[in-house]
């Protein structure tokens, strides 16, 4: 009887917990710990190992901490089969979807950058009514990888049939801005520089935390963050990358992060079992 | 006259659309965005057409076709959702499966790894291109292997885009069937498999309604928001259908009267 009863409470208390990264360090290798801490069997499928299939289906649920297209096809998957996956991979999906993200800023009401597609020759054509400078990205991508600043037509070396998604250029201050549950930070930081490039932490502005709050909200996210410029000529704040899981390395607003996300985690997965 | 637009890429407006475009512009003013040469300027989407077709799926087609659902209230046919499920062939496989539909076993896999099947298939992950079935066949004691170039290309090519593979379990079938869906209207066919006779269209002929695949057809219309499509089927040795591949941009040609067909239905779906 004593035996039946302790199976029972380990199987209770421990979770089966995949995660979808890219790389076992950073953060993923910081959950990892804090889940094996606590009891909880984790494992780190990286992009080598990771098949999507019916295999998957043993583990409890899954945190999509990458967004490279095979952790969202996986996550989709897993959705679809009614095994959680956090942060939710639709959103997921969308925010690293240029043009989805720009929807998804709009929806919100908050300002987004303008923005084209066309081919090379086509926006060489149109390149007045476009206007230098501006900005190329790569259409499924987040931060500044992959992006080139065009400020004439030399520039554009693609392929001429090549389909490109350009934002016009900006000029402003940059900032970064995180958001975990409700505490938020923010630091401005070098145009064009990824995460971990160190920002200048920053008071913070009203317009920045409603941007944030609203966009929490709207996506019912639990944490994540947003790209800033402020544009010099008319203070307008716009949003110009949105991302739902980073990596957190400029994060100033207290030493528990980590186990407040992973908490977080726990308890949306809660949530959804119902 | 009701104006409709058509959002096509070179491919198609060269090869495929020719009595088409004949046809719409006997009934409709008729517009051409053509993606090569046009740029949209997603602060700008205003337009006065009363429908838009999209034949193509290219990413400017099919964002063009996204913010024209979700900037204007111009019908447009077919959806970005289902012209984007259509060539996911991954999370079609996944979606059809979580509904019930009957698709043959899949699995992606590291590039590496041994195949998931015994018999089985690489298709490529995303058919968004316009180029054919190009298979490579492969028949050892007694198991099929079958490898699309345009999948091998798309990992060992010069500009490899991903490092694993889509597997799709191989059905032995006597037939392929196929089902153009144009609205409400089913039409059916079968041929000899692509894989024992490439030219398909030498053993195609139309077949009665089979009641199951047409039912399957209007599901997936349905699901995925696809007004015109075609599917294609197989039927296993123990006579269960299995759906292969689901089409956004299908070749209406085929079909008696296909042009006409079809842009009457445009036209009955249009706002005026």
């Amino acid at each position: 009887m004593e035996t039946i009863y302790y199976l029972k409470q380990k199987s209770d208390a421990t979770m089966k917990i995949g995660i979808l990264s890219k790389r076992k360090t950073g953060f993923t290798e910081k959950m990892d710990s804090y889940y094996k801490d606590k009891g909880h069997d984790v494992t780190i499928y990286t992009e080598d190992k990771l098949m999507v299939n019916s295999s998957l289906f043993h583990n409890d649920f899954y945190i999509l901490k990458s967004k490279k297209l095979l952790f969202l096809y996986a996550g989709y998957f897993l959705h679809l089969n009614n095994i959680p996956v956090i942060p939710d991979p639709i959103t997921s999906y969308k925010h690293k979807h240029r043009i989805e993200a720009y929807y998804s800023i709009r929806n919100c009401g908050l300002n987004t950058p303008i923005i084209y597609m066309g081919t090379t020759d086509c926006i060489k054509n149109q390149k007045d009514y476009i206007g230098f400078p501006f900005i190329v990205k790569p259409l499924m991508s987040s931060g500044s990888k992959g992006l080139r600043i065009i400020k004439s037509v030399e520039d554009l070396d693609y392929d001429p049939n090549k389909i490109l998604y350009i934002e016009k250029f900006i000029k402003g201050t940059h900032y970064l801005a995180y958001i975990i549950d409700d505490q938020i930070c923010v630091g401005e930081k070098q145009p064009f520089s990824d995460e971990h490039t160190k920002i200048k932490p920053i008071n913070l502005e009203n317009d920045i935390k409603n941007a944030l709050m609203i966009w929490k909200k709207q996506y019912n996210l639990l944490f994540g963050h947003l790209d800033f410029i402020r544009e010099d000529k008319t203070s307008k704040l716009i949003i110009v990358d949105p991302g739902t899981f980073p990596e957190f390395s400029n994060w100033k607003s207290g030493n528990n992060y980590v186990a407040k996300i992973c908490n977080l985690i726990l308890k949306r997965y809660e949530e959804i079992k119902g | 006259m009701k104006k409709v637009g058509l959002i096509i890429d070179k491919y198609h407006l060269e090869k495929k659309v020719k009595e088409f475009i004949v046809y719409l512009k006997k009934v409709c003013k008729l517009s051409l965005y053509v993606e090569e040469n046009y740029i949209v300027d997603f602060n700008e989407i205003k337009f006065d057409e009363d429908l838009f077709f999209i034949k193509g799926k290219g990413d400017l087609i099919l964002t063009f076709a996204k913010s024209l659902e979700l900037d204007t209230d111009i019908p447009v046919i077919n959806s970005s959702k289902g012209i984007w499920l259509a060539y996911n062939r991954f999370l079609n496989s996944s979606l059809l499966r979580s509904v019930g539909i009957n698709v043959p076993n899949f699995s992606l896999n590291p590039i590496d790894d041994a195949p998931p099947f015994q018999n089985f298939i690489v298709k490529n992950v995303r058919d968004q291109d316009n180029y054919a079935f190009n298979p490579k066949i492969n028949t050892k004691k007694g198991s099929i292997e079958v490898r699309d170039k345009r999948a091998l290309s798309e990992v060992y090519g010069n500009e490899a885009l991903y490092n694993f593979f889509y597997y799709q379990e191989y059905i032995e079938s006597e037939f392929e069937y196929k089902v153009y869906g144009i609205g409400e209207n089913l039409y059916f066919f079968k041929q000899i498999p692509v894989l024992q006779n490439p030219d398909k269209m030498k053993s195609r002929v139309a077949i009665k309604p089979i009641t199951e695949i047409g039912e399957i057809t209007y599901k997936v219309m349905e699901l995925f928001n696809l007004k015109i499509t075609s599917l294609d089927f197989l039927k296993s040795k123990e006579n269960r259908y299995y759906l292969t591949d689901v089409n956004s941009t299908p070749n209406f040609n085929y079909l008696k009267n296909g042009p006409e067909i079809v842009g009457n239905y445009l036209l009955s779906q249009a706002k005026k």
